[in-house]
């Protein structure tokens, strides 16, 4: 396959964006609705952290403020995965009904073909969710405001949603191999919820499952503690962009090769 | 009432599920790893408290209360709204409406078979898991029992929730938003991700007069008291047969008067 370039992709992502934009809006109430839900999620998430912090003031030395900080980033870092990843959960739809096949003969990349069917617009409500999250704790904790800081922010979120896409994409994928993906889908999202938490509070053995096998320590915490700690950046913090690239390259490679292998149903 | 067309509905259920083995293996799996995450979690919460118990819960009660809300709502868990809502928009209702059986009924008798597969292989392994992570803690007596009971009430009362909220689809032809409010609200109103016992005072009293509280809080809540009074179970399966009257009523009532709604294009 010839190899084209960037600016040809984005205008292809464009016009399949528009498209998809389109048939959204014709269904105006579920759009409504989807959206009431999105906020309920983020609502119900923080009403249960705030019941939590009623009764404990911190977490293994983390304070309210710090740990409500951890959630915003998390939730902004999630909203990538939200928005621009969602076909992943049709991709087990796809595969079995053998209507994957449609996506293997087009002249462009097939992973980026697929992914870029469906943008989920719910996202953006979490994003504005996170933001405000992270700019309430960002005041109340006192932080300075450079655009230094500024920069090391979006690297670190931008790495941060990477490690996100990446678990997402291989949980997609597995559906190649068994029938029914979707439990293995549901428990790395629900997995997910629980990278608000700072990874101190495992047993060594636990931390590195959750650094390195299911890298959820990166969308949260390591990241954040650029901006949090600045005086004991551990080198995982730093390495994490390093990380959250690889990861992705992994998974797409996977994904890739799941697709690959796949022959469809003959139909 | 033929008692016989139902169990032979659970009969399929069962081997229905017994063909997605590897889906119940990974939900399984998908329980002790959060096993794992809720122990650590909460773990290094109690540790960061002052006192052992916290609003008349200790870690263990907690760790219990918790990871069998999980299991429990995985038990539970039927997608009664995805199958509804699917139902609905493909038109396969119509089918269903033909059966010589009444669709509420049809459709939890249908899905019964999976009780029986995801008690034996979810609920039961997790459940001696728990016990074992606690070292017996799980009081073992006439709870068990009273348990039981409170369960399947639970059960009731959950599919008919999920049932009035499945006909709503009717009306909104949104799947997906209708279904995360429902499982929003009854996720953190049923104490399944933060126990009730930690609820801050006014909202504590409303949710007890909430029926999403008997599905989870109620059950478990009777399973830890290792010395119930007879006046306490009265009053919460007493609470319970109420409200799963209540919904039940409600929902189907809803449905008769829903019915004439059906839109079905085409065949």
């Amino acid at each position: 396959m010839q190899k084209k370039g960037f600016s040809f992709y984005l205008k292809i992502y464009c016009k399949i964006l528009a498209q998809d934009l389109k048939s959204k809006m014709s269904y105006r109430a579920d759009f409504i609705i989807s959206i009431i839900g999105m906020i309920f999620t983020n609502i119900a998430g923080f009403a249960s952290f705030w019941i939590l912090f009623r009764n404990f003031s911190s977490i293994n030395g983390w304070g309210y403020y710090e740990i409500l900080f951890l959630y915003g980033f998390s939730l902004v870092s999630l909203t990538p995965v939200q928005c621009f990843f969602d076909n992943n959960w049709s991709l087990r739809m796809y595969v079995y009904s053998g209507d994957f096949i449609k996506y293997c003969f087009r002249p462009i990349n097939l992973f980026f073909y697929y992914q870029s069917e469906v943008f989920d617009i719910k996202g953006l409500g979490q994003l504005a969710f996170g933001i405000g999250t992270l700019i309430y704790s960002w005041v109340k904790l006192g932080l300075d405001f450079t655009p230094l800081m500024l920069l090391k922010m979006t690297v670190f979120l931008i790495t941060a949603s990477l490690v996100m896409v990446a678990l997402q994409n291989a949980a997609a994928a597995t559906c190649f191999w068994i029938n029914n993906s979707f439990y293995v889908l549901d428990l790395v999202t629900r997995f997910k919820d629980y990278a608000k938490y700072p990874v101190t509070i495992f047993s060594p053995v636990f931390r590195f499952i959750f650094t390195f096998i299911m890298p959820i320590a990166f969308i949260a915490y390591y990241p954040s503690l650029v901006i949090l700690r600045p005086d004991e950046i551990p080198l995982l913090s730093w390495l994490s962009p390093l990380f959250g690239c690889m990861f992705f390259f992994l998974s797409y490679k996977f994904w890739m090769y799941g697709a690959m292998k796949y022959s469809g149903t003959g139909s | 009432m033929n008692i016989k067309k139902y169990l032979a509905l659970t009969r399929a259920g069962i081997m229905e599920s017994l063909h997605f083995r590897l889906g119940t293996l990974v939900m399984t799996a998908g329980n002790l790893l959060y096993l794992i995450v809720v122990y650590f979690l909460w773990k290094s919460i109690f540790a960061s408290s002052e006192t052992e118990v916290v609003n008349g819960m200790t870690f263990t009660d907690t760790l219990i209360y918790l990871v069998l809300a999980t299991a429990l709502f995985g038990f539970m868990e039927m997608y009664t709204v995805w199958e509804m809502g699917r139902n609905i928009q493909s038109g396969k209702i119509v089918l269903d409406l033909l059966k010589p059986m009444e669709y509420r009924s049809y459709l939890f008798w249908s899905y019964s078979g999976s009780f029986v597969t995801n008690f034996f292989f979810t609920v039961l392994p997790t459940f001696i898991v728990v016990g074992i992570v606690t070292h017996g803690a799980i009081p073992f007596g006439i709870n068990l029992l009273f348990f039981a009971v409170s369960v399947t009430l639970g059960v009731m009362i959950n599919y008919s929730i999920d049932f009035i909220v499945g006909t709503i689809c009717l009306y909104t032809e949104s799947i997906w938003g209708i279904n995360i409010m429902k499982q929003v609200i009854v996720l953190l109103l049923s104490g399944a991700t933060v126990p009730i016992a930690f609820f801050p005072e006014p909202l504590k009293t409303v949710v007890y007069y909430l029926p999403f509280q008997s599905i989870y809080n109620a059950p478990l809540t009777l399973l830890l008291d290792v010395n119930p009074s007879s006046e306490a179970v009265l009053k919460t399966i007493g609470t319970q047969i109420i409200w799963c009257i209540v919904m039940t009523a409600v929902g189907k009532l809803f449905w008769k008067i829903s019915l004439r709604q059906i839109t079905v294009n085409g065949g």
